[in-house]
């Protein structure tokens, strides 16, 4: 393992989380969505494991054990963004605010339900991708032991 | 439309908050249960709602049609839903007082009703496909309960050729895709018959085989026996009371709404692939010595009768496909629940699903074997054909049950392989029946 692989692959998390940010939000107007997001950072996060092996990766960012309930809170929030419109008489996958009615801005970013629903496909996708590759890599330690 | 919403986040949700918590704990259990009531509940609504008006149709996310996805519960897959909830939670009730062993069952159980829910209600192909995929794996990752040698084998047959299955599925869509340009249901049978002849016929063929796999009629049967004997008893009832309704379904929904030409065609095949299936399937059924065995071959010879219903087509053909269909599938779940029970109410209720199978007027197999009857008067032969099978259904669900429950020779229930293997042989020797078939059924 080169030293420049060892310095390089950690500090890549960074920039890949802001590459998925962008990645969901110019979704809207550009290709782009939550599930290429997602694997985006799953494949740093998958470097991450090749370079310093599972045990160190995980103690050094700790939310890498909780991957599962990531991917659970991800889809629970698909499931909530797509079928609350059912409580108020719409079809599922309604989303808020319909097109022509004022949009919540927060400078250049405009907030629709449309973003929450892939800001839980990101975590779905992320989460299952991070809970296999850890299967993975523990059954390539437990070999190796 | 909300009990349609219902039926489908409802079970999908709980499913994933209970695939997180620790399945073994009774309570978890028990949430598991009152989630597939909740389940039945919003469906039993639903088909309220269905049966004495016209379907419900939901298109999402208020898309002009064939843009959005479309849910569509009509009369048929209310059905099958309901049938399918009230298998699951029958089969879940039966593990949650035996004791679940793996933390994933309950979370699993009420995901694949969210799978099976959803494959019923959708008017969409591509949406069939992704609730059909949805509900497999669940069933793929159920085959492993129990976690024996035994279970893991019999998963992996299952998985293996039902991934296959739905190989060929996922290529018939396509090419459905490919001639019709729309994906959704109404669509595809308004398109259908300006498509070329071939190009239909090799869809209906993908359609057939892939469902075939499901259901394990005769030719595709080859993994069913493995699996059904390998699972755990609520496993099996799961898989046989459960998830083989989406291959009935399937054949219904295509061959008789989608493709419904190309059903005419192939009439006489399936007639024939269907008789073929009651007669392996009975012969077999009564040379297995142990419950689930036989059960396990019934199966196929009581999809035949199906198969057979289909071929005959037509409201007469259709109905009574849907009623054997129905019946079949309460059978399964009740014998495979019970087959491994011991004690005078299991014996009788026992009885009560080997009557139903065998098509004896108190039960309710006799309605789908009279169905069956009156879809077929016109033919001799096929008449003939349902009687041989009743007979040998007749024969092999009371052997099993003069063994098991009468003679008492097999007491409690047998979890392991090795005390299985050396059971069959000791019963052997005592019984006039068996000398000739005990080499043949191990």
């Amino acid at each position: 393992m080169s030293v420049i692989l060892e310095v390089v692959c950690p500090r890549l998390l960074g920039p890949a989380a802001m590459v998925a940010a962008a990645i969901i939000v110019k979704g809207y107007s550009d290709v782009g969505d939550g599930f290429s997001a997602g694997v985006v950072v799953a494949l740093a996060v998958a470097l991450r494991y090749v370079t310093l092996g599972a045990e160190r990766a995980e103690r050094s960012l700790p939310v890498l054990r909780h991957a599962p309930v990531l991917a659970v809170a991800g889809l629970l929030l698909v499931l909530a963004i797509g079928f609350f419109p059912v409580a108020f008489g719409e079809p599922p996958l309604t989303h808020f605010p319909r097109a022509g009615e004022p949009v919540v801005e927060i400078g250049a970013l405009e907030l629709t339900t449309a973003v929450a629903l892939d800001v839980g496909i990101f975590l779905l996708v992320a989460g299952a991708l991070v809970e296999t590759i850890h299967q993975i890599a523990r059954l390539v330690e437990e070999r190796r032991a | 439309m909300t009990a349609l919403s219902l039926s489908l986040v409802v079970p999908w949700a709980a499913g994933l908050v209970l695939a997180l918590l620790d399945g073994r704990r009774r309570l978890v259990g028990w949430v598991a249960v009152c989630v597939l009531g909740a389940n039945l509940g919003a469906l039993v609504v639903l088909a309220a709602a269905v049966l004495p008006d016209d379907p419900v149709v939901v298109t999402t996310g208020n898309w002009p049609a064939g843009v959005g996805i479309t849910l569509r519960a009509d009369a048929l897959g209310v059905l099958f839903a309901l049938l399918s909830s009230l298998a699951l939670l029958s089969a879940t009730v039966f593990e949650v007082l035996e004791g679940v062993r793996e933390r994933t069952f309950p979370g699993l159980v009420v995901l694949l009703a969210a799978g099976l829910t959803g494959v019923f209600v959708t008017g969409d192909l591509f949406n069939f496909y992704v609730f059909f995929e949805l509900a497999m794996t669940a069933g793929y990752v159920l085959a492993t309960y129990g976690g024996g040698r035994r279970e893991l084998g019999a998963a992996l047959v299952f998985t293996t050729v039902n991934l296959l299955g739905t190989f060929i599925f996922l290529l018939s869509v396509a090419g459905v895709y490919h001639v019709t340009g729309t994906l959704e249901m109404s669509g595809i049978a308004a398109r259908m018959d300006e498509v070329d002849a071939n190009a239909a016929v090799l869809l209906a063929a993908g359609f057939f085989v892939a469902f075939s796999v499901k259901l394990g009629l005769f030719p595709f049967h080859f993994w069913l026996p493995t699996v059904y004997t390998g699972a755990r008893p609520a496993v099996a009832a799961i898989l046989s009371g459960g998830l083989a309704n989406i291959g009935a379904y399937g054949l219904l929904r295509f061959g008789g709404e989608l493709l419904p030409g190309e059903l005419d065609l192939a009439a006489g095949a399936l007639i024939v692939i269907g008789s073929a299936s009651i007669l392996y399937g009975g012969v077999l059924a009564v040379s297995r010595r142990t419950a689930s065995e036989m059960l396990a071959y019934s199966a196929i010879g009581q999809v035949g009768y199906v198969l057979v219903a289909i071929g005959v087509g037509g409201p007469v053909g259709f109905a009574a496909a849907i009623l054997y269909t129905v019946v079949n599938a309460l059978n399964k779940t009740l014998l495979f629940l019970t087959a491994q029970m011991r004690g005078a109410l299991a014996g009788a209720t026992f009885a009560l699903g080997a009557l139903s199978v065998a098509g004896v007027p108190p039960a309710a197999g006799f309605v789908g074997k009279l169905e069956l009857f009156r879809a077929t008067a016109g033919s001799p032969a096929l008449v003939a054909l349902f009687v041989l099978g009743s007979a040998l259904s007749f024969v092999y669900a009371f052997q099993t049950y003069q063994y098991d429950f009468w003679r008492g020779e097999r007491r409690g229930r047998r979890s392991s392989a090795p005390s299985r293997a050396s059971s069959p042989r000791s019963r052997s020797s005592s019984s006039r029946w068996a000398c000739g078939r005990s080499r043949c059924s191990r």
